[in-house]
């Protein structure tokens, strides 16, 4: 992989201007080069759609999402250090994305959103929270919307067994005004096996009372990462690697094979934390 | 700062660049390197102000007055998001606070340069009509005390831009252009 790696970068730098030299003698750029500095950048890559500079090409220039200059950004674009991506993975995946049905990944299309992983603080407690952002369209433009919330700290107050047959409100309970409400409710720790079968619960609902109301104060953004469903048969995801080397910036972090549309939902499922 | 060159090269790049295209709103390819052009000045303005509020050799009112014209860069409440190798963590300051704390910064010598890269986004939408682009650039700072104490750290700043099409009069004409500011940055240590 090394070896690709420096063919790419000793390309970068073969043609005029050298600007790989940092001012007044410091460490050289080639690393910066190599690097996905934006997310904007790793679709440019993915797409083949700008140069080694990461200068824009435009729909009419000869290297515009040309299969040859894609191919070899995809040897950039994975995270090498995950083993858990085979490189016959990797192929197949290039493969299918470039070969056989030249897939673009496109920025205001759906099948794509992102999990930023939160900081808010309640009661004067740090408390990790999960919004899922997706792109909507509004007006003149786009703008990044909260899709879901996960919350951790919110699952014990949904837990409920439904094997057993647990408390309930007997089916006769109308007649009597509902007077039996006065015992469920008794046991604050139980109120959920008086709900529907279908009741799902709703973090994204809860999440938005709290901040209103005060109790939940917004600290800080600790991770962002994307999950990209829009490869057909293809599930991957996007992180930010911030370390030494050349294998660094948004590179896909994890890459799945779909091989049925069940698969998919059950993904996309686990990914926001759906999994009962 | 004076404001005059930058509606001169504005008006300029308008003359000799195509039209918007009014029904998609769209940005043409040639319009767009020209607003390129302007936000990379702008932010190598914002870069050679950091320079100086930063250099210890600077009078503190020296440091005062170019502070004003760095924020003058900038839209109002524009934030620093900062974050370190060692922590998670962002801290959010105030563009104005983030120069303060540059210039109370506890070293006799400190040298700030900045990297010869850049990286240039897309120009998308916004729902208010207004786009909005990002910059990349890379500072390395160094900073030196007589004891000994020494600081040096590589940052990334993604940068903020935003492009809005504004209207002047000059002479009794109304002319249209392409206003710069910059925004939030974020700023995060790298692991070079």
């Amino acid at each position: 992989m090394k070896a690709i790696f420096f063919l790419l970068l000793s390309a970068l730098f073969a043609s005029p201007p050298l600007r790989a030299q940092l001012v007044n003698g410091m460490e050289d750029e080639t690393r910066l080069y190599a690097e996905s500095k934006q997310v904007n950048q790793f679709f440019r890559r993915f797409n083949g759609e700008e140069d080694e500079k990461g200068n824009r090409y435009n729909p009419d220039d000869k290297m515009y999402q040309s299969a040859k200059l894609r191919k070899r950004y995809f040897s950039v674009l994975f995270d090498e250090s995950n083993q858990g991506i085979s490189t016959t993975l990797k192929s197949e995946f290039v493969k299918q994305v470039v070969d056989k049905e030249n897939t673009l990944l496109d920025f205001h299309g759906p099948q794509w959103f992102s999990e930023v992983q939160t900081i808010f603080t309640s009661n004067a407690k740090d408390l990790p929270i999960t919004l899922f952002m997706e792109l909507e369209k509004d007006h003149l433009g786009y703008k990044w919307v909260i899709r879901k919330v996960f919350a951790d700290a919110y699952q014990p107050y949904f837990v409920r067994d439904t094997t057993k047959v647990g408390r309930f409100l007997h089916p006769l309970s109308h007649e009597l005004d509902f007077m039996n409400l006065h015992k469920a409710f008794s046991k604050s720790d139980s109120i959920s096996q008086f709900t529907a079968k279908q009741f799902v619960p709703d973090h994204l609902s809860v999440f938005l009372y709290e901040v209103k109301k005060g109790t939940l104060k917004f600290k800080s953004v600790r991770e962002v990462r994307f999950h990209f469903f829009q490869v057909a048969g293809w599930y991957f995801e996007l992180a930010d690697f911030n370390r030494p080397g050349y294998n660094t910036g948004w590179l896909i972090s994890n890459l799945v094979k779909l091989n049925t549309d069940a698969d998919k939902i059950l993904l996309q499922r686990y990914l926001y934390h759906e999994t009962n | 700062m004076n404001k005059i060159p930058h509606i001169i090269t504005l008006l300029l790049s308008i003359l000799s660049i195509g039209n918007l295209n009014a029904q998609t709103g769209e940005v043409s390819p040639a319009r767009k390197q020209a607003i390129d052009s302007l936000a990379l000045e702008k932010v190598r303005d914002l870069s050679k102000y950091i320079s100086i509020i930063g250099n210890k050799k600077t009078a503190f009112s020296e440091a005062t007055r170019v502070m004003d014209r760095a924020e003058e860069l900038f839209t109002p409440g524009s934030e620093m998001g900062v974050s370190s190798l060692s922590s998670q963590e962002v801290k959010y300051y105030k563009v104005r606070k983030y120069f303060e704390h540059l210039v109370a910064l506890n070293y006799d010598r400190v040298t700030i340069k900045w990297y010869d890269i850049h990286y240039i986004s897309d120009l998308e939408r916004q729902p208010d009509g207004r786009y909005v682009g990002v910059i990349t650039i890379y500072q390395r700072f160094e900073g030196e005390s007589d004891d000994g104490m020494n600081y040096k750290d590589t940052t990334k700043k993604d940068i903020t831009i935003y492009v809005e099409r504004k209207k002047t009069q000059i002479q009794g004409r109304i002319i249209e252009f392409w206003d710069v500011l910059l925004g939030d940055i974020r700023v995060t240590e790298t692991g070079v």
